[in-house]
């Protein structure tokens, strides 16, 4: 989806990558990929911190037409739920107290701009 | 009565007027052709919504989970800056006091911010799969 203007925080040595948007429509689907699982409507303001560490990542893929080159990165993630038909909301921890097993950021070419 | 007489016979005021607006429409048409010619030809250059990655789509997914030598991007014809990570562990708390934890593989996010090709033409945008 879009992100808004503004909502996207590249710091200036592109280290560290913010994303932090408000009431984003979503669905609540607690059974899924079950094929019967009941999507509800519901929305989320989060907040996502990435974080480079230093070590170099590059990927390429002549048959797929991508090219990725830039570092493993920390990930963190504050986010806050509201699912209003079944009167449910959820907070989380501070974004310090969260991580990410994977996390990667950098350039990518793809498509008609991989052999440019 | 012959045939023609006895048609003749069957028109009366109000047929007649409406016969008469019936017999404008043929010159109310040309006018219409006119006005389409005033309009700017367009060409079917599609919309301006990026495309998605060709090898995921085929079974309608434009996503797969984030990880090593995999396709970082969600859109096809891009250039720019993106980042992804997946597999989060955290905790919160939701609104009768009870202590969830969130987070698993496909607890997946991405964003991508830069030009892509759509519509024939370069455009700049930032996106986000949550």
């Amino acid at each position: 989806m879009p992100v808004p203007e503004h909502g996207l925080t590249i710091s200036p040595d592109g280290s560290t990558f913010t994303l932090e948007m408000q009431n984003v429509p979503v669905v609540d689907q607690p059974r899924w990929p079950a094929l019967e699982s009941i999507a509800t409507p519901a929305s989320m303001t989060f907040k996502m911190v990435w974080k480079t560490t230093g070590e170099p990542v590059k990927y390429d893929d002549p048959s797929r037409h991508f090219r990725f080159t830039g570092t493993r990165a920390t990930c963190q993630l504050e986010a806050q739920i509201e699912v209003p038909s079944i009167g449910f909301s959820w907070k989380s921890d501070p974004l310090s107290t969260s991580k990410a097993d994977f996390a990667i950021m950098g350039e990518e070419v793809n498509g008609r701009y991989y052999d440019m | 009565m012959d045939p023609l007489t006895k048609s003749l016979a069957h028109f009366s005021r109000r047929g007649i007027l409406k016969s008469g607006a019936l017999a404008l429409l043929p010159f109310a048409i040309p006018s219409e052709k006119y006005a389409m010619a005033d309009q700017q030809p367009m060409t079917a250059n599609g919309g301006t919504d990026p495309y998605p990655i060709p090898s995921l789509d085929k079974n309608g997914s434009h996503n797969q989970p984030a990880g090593p030598n995999l396709e970082p991007s969600h859109i096809y014809h891009f250039k720019g800056q993106v980042a992804r990570s997946s597999t989060f562990t955290g905790m919160g708390t939701d609104n009768q006091g009870n202590r969830i934890a969130f987070g698993s593989p496909t607890t997946d996010y991405g964003v991508m911010q830069g030009e892509y090709w759509a519509a024939r033409a370069t455009q700049q945008g930032t996106f986000t799969q949550i």
